[in-house]
């Protein structure tokens, strides 16, 4: 039914006129179609896609990613070093740096801003609790902040584009029963960013304006003069609202969609590799996919190059664990790929060697793709006399049955992405921190991987640590803890008028990097 | 009533497998994180106390706090609610306004051609599912003739006016904002006459139905045989008694409406309590679900009042009993 509506559409909206941008007054306003919303904007408490794009429009941190490969590059700290041992990091701010209110930014409001995410303990907290105190963040001088870790952390800096800056006085003066500035923040800013608020229509659209005057300059004349993110839930809608001009840039489209609007006229769809995995989480712990020999003859069975027929050709197959932005990123050799022959070899060393069980599949209710993929594993582990069951679940489910190694399914349809382009963002994943977690739903167990994951952070010069990262992967493959599948490429469909968009995989799905955007008119 | 249906979508809402406080949390927060937003929200406590808490709070008009909004309960639901209320409201109206003449015409036209033609209505209106009757409506009259808004409730550069009632019809009217109230009403055509149409075509066959009853009763032949005109018969004679089942029906049907609205509010963006209830549910958020299913079975429970009410005043014989 669904695809005969889309079919109709397509032909009836093919002719539409499309009508240019909105205005308001002499701003030229970029309207992004966005399915998901963004309930709150305190960078101490929450970030997903939606969140951290406003966040990143409103707010500034000391560093940021920029570019494919990304880069971390100076924003409030013009520059910085650390000690020898990775354990002292000092930067340097920019002067003229401003909040929306005139404040200037100090490194009195960064040592509060990083002190009030610690002390809440919510959102961003865990990238940095581990090793940074309160008290170990000194202010040097008004320009000058320094961060005296517990312990020595060599991708500290790579954490840092999500701390972002409040301004003290603000949040302060917006407390409420002892809560620092939190439910004020939640839909008011407190930042220095490119944007500001103009309007906060919870659940319906979110309208940000430009800063004219923001410290840092525009990188173009033509820079958009406000964002308006409108929710629209129903791709179909999101597809027509691009189509006809009523939306500038529409997210997460289905790759049909997506292959459908690249071909209309004023459509672009930039398509880059991301730095999302999707992996068949095995549990290694419980169950069947307990013996690492049906893992692996489960992960020599599997049809790999289905998985990039399912995004029509759009996504890249996994060669490491490790996505190929990571820094250390290192090809395993020998990755499983699909060979029959293998797979028999190893089901016949497992407790299972004429196969006869039943394997459970679970993946999100709804979400098409995930489908698929668990109609390819029916008929691939077939072949070995296994058979799969499909357990579409909602994705709360999904999360709790994932959080004991009792209740976790032997196959999990997992999509990950590392917050960060330091290798121990992934390698952190298959350490005994993050079981109960959704993407340590393998529950994998490796003590000598996992000294290694906890010695090469620790190691302050990148020499040294990038071929414990390249055993650490080969360690993983080896061990089988999951079916590594592949990157899907990351598209947005954009309205021809739309420039400068800059892709960066270390943002997450959908997420834009709003600041370089410019419209010019035809 | 209301208790039970307190105790089972409580009960239900905690038995369910997932972990709304590490929803909550994000994905890669850590234990400590996690139980503090588990103790923030009373979570960690035995399901009898947050039960009991629970109720304490429902009694002194605390609905709690959304772990997905961070908002008061009873802050969303005044969002929300009246996005929907106005929907539904303004879908029951005309389907009651069209529903109601077109079953006393097809009753009276018996098997003519509007009889006929109300049945094609009638049946298509159960038979075809909202949602794909919204994306036809929608690809129709907004995409391919461009006559009406997409989705949404206000266009894009169009600010609501300040909330004083949370109706934005009234509020625009309040503030005299006529361009805002023109805005607001465009958008509400289509998912209106969406969510209007099954409504319509119950309310047409039910009192199609009954007034084919009442018709064929011996007071009606009694009056025809005394000369009184068929307008006289139909309008004052008739349709009193043949509303009292469909008012019953409307009444049911108006109640449920304003808890079914979901698939019409995601088709057309329609910031109502269905979307609410829906993004609450999927992330195991279950206090605003508590609020949803409070506001809408007091609402069945309005709806079944006011019904109570206008069967005194159509029928004597309840006026009569209820004053004894």
């Amino acid at each position: 039914m669904r695809a005969l509506v889309t079919a109709v559409l397509a032909v009836l909206i093919a002719a539409t006129p499309a009508p240019a941008f909105e205005r308001a007054g002499d701003r030229k306003i970029l309207v992004f179609a966005g399915r998901q919303e963004v309930p709150t904007i305190d960078p101490s408490i929450k970030y997903d896609w939606s969140i951290r794009m406003a966040q990143q429009s409103l707010y500034d941190a000391l560093v940021k990613y920029v570019g494919n490969p990304p880069e971390i590059q100076p924003w409030l700290a013009e520059k910085w070093e650390s000690s020898p041992d990775a354990k002292t990091w000092t930067f340097h701010l920019v002067k003229n740096a401003k909040f929306h209110n005139g404040d200037p930014v100090t490194a009195d409001a960064v040592r509060f801003s990083f002190a009030r995410t610690l002390k809440l303990n919510q959102g961003p907290a865990w990238m940095l609790s581990d090793f940074l105190k309160e008290d170990g963040i000194k202010v040097v001088s008004d320009s000058t902040i320094q961060f005296n870790l517990t312990q020595p952390y060599a991708p500290f800096v790579s954490f840092l584009p999500w701390w972002y800056v409040m301004n003290p006085k603000q949040a302060m003066a917006n407390e409420q029963a002892g809560d620092m500035g939190q439910k004020w923040l939640t839909t008011h800013v407190a930042g220095s960013g490119p944007f500001k608020i103009k309007r906060w229509e919870q659940g319906v659209l979110y309208e940000l304006e430009a800063v004219d005057a923001y410290w840092k300059g525009w990188p173009s004349k033509d820079h958009i003069g406000g964002i308006i993110y409108k929710i629209v839930r129903e791709s179909a809608a999101q597809r027509a609202a691009l189509i006809r001009g009523e939306a500038d840039i529409a997210e997460g489209l289905s790759p049909e969609d997506f292959d459908q609007v690249a071909k209309m006229p004023g459509i672009v769809v930039p398509n880059f590799p991301g730095m999302t995995t999707f992996g068949i989480k095995m549990n290694t712990q419980n169950g069947a996919t307990k013996d690492a020999n049906l893992r692996k003859a489960v992960c020599y069975a599997f049809d790999y190059d289905a998985l990039v027929k399912i995004y029509n050709g759009n996504a890249v197959l996994q060669t490491s664990p490790f996505p190929n932005a990571t820094r250390g990123y290192a090809a395993v050799p020998g990755i499983y790929r699909q060979d029959l022959a293998k797979a028999k070899e190893f089901l016949a060393k497992s407790a299972h060697p004429n196969g006869g069980i039943e394997l459970e599949y679970v993946y999100v209710q709804g979400l098409e793709e995930e489908r698929k993929m668990g109609l390819v594993l029916i008929d691939n582990l077939q072949k070995l006399n296994i058979t799969v069951k499909m357990i579409p679940l909602i994705w709360p489910n999904m999360v709790g049955r994932a959080a004991k190694v009792e209740t976790s399914p032997e196959l999990m349809a997992v999509f990950t992405t590392p917050v960060s382009t330091d290798p121990d963002a992934v390698a952190y994943q298959y350490h005994k921190s993050s079981w109960g977690k959704y993407y340590g739903s393998s529950f994998y167990a490796n003590d000598g991987v996992w000294g290694l994951i906890d010695k090469a952070r620790m190691i302050a010069k990148w020499e040294d640590r990038a071929p414990i990262y390249a055993d650490i992967q080969r360690r993983i493959a080896a061990d089988a803890p999951e079916i590594f599948g592949m990157l899907a490429n990351r598209r947005w469909g954009m309205r021809d008028h739309v420039k400068g968009f800059v892709f960066s995989p270390v943002r997450l799905t959908g997420e834009v990097d709003l600041y370089p955007l410019a419209i010019v008119a035809k | 009533m209301l208790f039970g249906l307190l105790c089972i979508t409580f009960a239900i809402s905690h038995v369910a497998p997932g972990d709304p406080a590490r929803l909550a949390a994000g994905p890669d927060a850590t234990a400590s994180m996690v139980e503090k937003i588990r103790a923030e929200y009373g979570l960690d406590r035995p399901f009898p106390i947050q039960f009991a808490q629970y109720l304490q709070g429902v009694l002194s008009g605390d609905l709690g706090r959304s772990l997905r909004t961070r908002e008061t309960v009873a802050a969303d639901l005044t969002r929300y609610f009246p996005n929907t209320f106005e929907l539904v409201t303004g879908a029951m109206l005309l389907a009651v306004g069209l529903g109601v003449p077109l079953g006393i015409l097809s009753a009276v036209y018996r098997d003519g051609w509007v009889d006929q033609l109300t049945r094609v209505v009638s049946v298509s209106g159960i038979a075809i599912p909202a949602f794909w009757a919204g994306l036809m409506l929608q690809l129709l009259l907004a995409l391919h003739l461009g006559l009406l808004p997409l989705g949404g409730r206000l266009g894009l550069m169009t600010a609501p006016p300040t909330p004083l009632t949370h109706l934005l019809y009234v509020d625009a009217l309040l503030a005299g904002q006529w361009r805002v109230l023109g805005d607001a009403l465009a958008h509400a055509v289509l998912p209106t006459l969406t969510l209007c149409f099954p409504a319509l075509a119950s309310i047409v066959r039910v009192n199609r139905a009954e007034m084919l009853e009442v018709l064929k009763q011996d007071y009606i032949v009694n009056a025809r045989a005394q000369g009184v005109s068929e307008l006289t018969i139909v309008a004052r004679y008739a349709l009193k008694n043949a509303m009292i089942p469909t008012l019953a029906m409307i009444g049911l049907r108006y109640g449920w409406m304003l808890g079914g609205t979901v698939l019409v509010e995601t088709v057309f963006d329609w910031p109502g309590i269905g979307l609410y209830a829906v993004a609450s549910a999927v992330s195991s958020d279950f206090q605003p679900i508590m609020g949803v299913t409070l506001v809408i079975g007091l609402n069945f429970m309005l709806a079944n009042f006011l019904v109570d009410l206008a069967y005194g005043w159509l029928d004597p014989r309840v006026r009569s009993s209820l004053s004894a």
